[in-house]
């Protein structure tokens, strides 16, 4: 009997749980080891292309500190630079390479400014990767616009301004992203005029990375928000709110103000917090004359301004509210009174003897 | 020249430390390179550099613990200029309280970088 009848009986007349077990093992044999293979081949594969990866690296290393320091004082371009970028540009029609050439220029972009940077940003725009950059702009596929516009951030081309800012309303907002970030990274607070034609929404995500490239600038002089307290972006009103408050920009109140009327609760809400941010006492007044037709988030907004903007005039007008059925604005309208009137503060203890009301008083009194 | 100068330059970004190397060469320094602290501490206990540049993140040893090797374990008060991105002032000023003598912040320039070796090797 041959070795292979002899298995063959042996399965057949083992049981059920054997023969599972067999069937199972080759099977996985039989998947694990084309898998080994598989798997051998990529690591061989992905280690080849990691060297291939650091050659470049290097070898574009050696050029870059080359041309950085083959330039002279009376030429933009010396002739030794002007050898090595003929010798890059060979290497930037092929993407492969123009990638890695590219995250060499930009590993020390990163670290170091003066005319070094300046001398990698004209390598940058006479090895014609910059061109490069500007044809992604025109791609089908938005993450190669988006790349584009990061380069060209990466590298301060301004010159690319008008090419940029068509993407304004792109319906990918990873391309709307960067081409905001583009406009403040470079142009700063003048960047900002993007505002004045966006149509999609400024997402909150989006706000916080715009704040922090203005942040990090050295130069606080804002442009002239007006415009985009006025806009019809709700998102774009928002975000003006938050540089009002920022930057204290306390000759806005007049459009803030139209703001406490503006359609959008969430608006109105903001632009009392920004007015009280700002100690706008108009601002007081005018939401006095209607505060009780808002909605119950603005009234206690409202009362949170009036905590900081109080006037002794106000007193009558807070005694109307010392007994609201919100919490909130019964504890600011106390508050107030304690400050306005002490005496008559007091008295309420005896005027009005309910628990919970004692409760509070008594609370405020000692805080 | 300054050639008997030797000037330690720990970084692990590879073209940034080619930069640096370069520029301190043609004032005349011997350089010493790292690419990350284990590395420089080696060079430091050989080779005893007259100037320490370091940047604060870097695999294996950072440059914190680089400065507190050098002050505390070696006792050598050999100056020690610190790298460091912006937004990282705790940490420089944790650089500080460890011994760092000065600090500059990324992007930096190589010029003003050159000015601040010459003053602390005169």
């Amino acid at each position: 009997m041959s070795i292979h009848q002899s298995l063959f009986n042996y399965i057949n007349e083992s049981s059920l749980i054997i023969q599972v077990t067999w069937i199972m093992s080759a099977f996985f044999m039989v998947v694990i080891i084309p898998l080994t293979f598989y798997f051998r081949y990529l690591r061989k594969h992905l280690r080849k292309q990691e060297r291939t990866v650091a050659l470049y690296e290097q070898k574009y290393e050696s050029y870059l500190i080359n041309y950085l320091y083959s330039g002279n004082e009376q030429e933009i371009i010396s002739p030794e630079q002007q050898v090595i970028i003929n010798q890059l540009k060979r290497s930037t029609s092929e993407s492969y390479k123009r990638k890695i050439l590219i995250s060499v220029l930009i590993k020390l972009k990163n670290e170091i400014s003066g005319e070094i940077a300046e001398s990698i940003q004209t390598l940058y725009f006479h090895s014609g990767l910059m061109q490069y950059a500007l044809n992604r702009l025109n791609h089908k596929k938005w993450y190669v616009i988006a790349k584009g516009i990061r380069e060209l951030k990466q590298f301060h081309i301004k010159e690319a301004y008008d090419q940029v800012i068509l993407h304004i309303n792109h319906p990918r907002r990873e391309v709307r992203k960067e081409m905001q970030l583009y406009m403040v990274s470079l142009f700063h607070f003048e960047g900002l005029k993007f505002l004045e034609l966006l149509e999609t929404p400024l997402s909150e995500w989006d706000q916080i990375q715009l704040l922090g490239v203005l942040e990090r600038l050295e130069s606080k002089n804002i442009s002239n928000i007006k415009l985009w307290l006025r806009s019809n972006n709700k998102s774009v009103v928002f975000f003006a709110l938050k540089l009002a408050k920022i930057y204290n920009q306390f000759e806005c109140k007049e459009e803030i103000i139209n703001l406490l009327n503006h359609i959008n609760k969430k608006v109105r809400l903001e632009s009392i917090q920004v007015l009280n941010y700002l100690d706008v006492i108009e601002a007081k007044e005018i939401l006095k004359e209607n505060i009780e037709k808002r909605t119950l988030e603005e009234q206690i907004a409202f009362f949170k301004m009036m905590e900081n903007l109080y006037e002794k005039s106000d007193e009558s007008f807070i005694i109307n509210f010392i007994h609201s059925e919100v919490f909130e604005i019964k504890v600011s309208s106390l508050k107030i009174l304690k400050i306005l009137n002490k005496d008559k503060f007091t008295k309420l203890k005896v005027e009005f003897p309910d628990p919970d009301f004692l409760k509070i008083i008594n609370f405020l009194e000692n805080n | 020249m300054n050639t008997n100068k030797k000037v330690l330059i720990a970084e692990d970004n590879s073209v940034f430390l080619l930069l640096l190397k370069f520029r301190l060469q043609k004032e005349g320094y011997t350089i010493l390179t790292a690419t990350n602290g284990k590395e420089a501490i080696d060079l430091i206990e050989d080779q005893e550099p007259h100037i320490i540049l370091t940047d604060i993140m870097m695999p294996f040893i950072s440059g914190l613990e680089l400065i507190s090797y050098v002050r505390n374990k070696l006792k050598r008060s050999t100056p020690i200029i610190v790298f460091s991105a912006a937004g990282q002032e705790e940490i420089v000023l944790k650089a500080f309280d460890l011994g760092a003598t000065d600090f500059m912040s990324k992007p930096l320039s190589p010029n003003e970088l050159i000015i601040r070796v010459k003053k602390l090797l005169r």
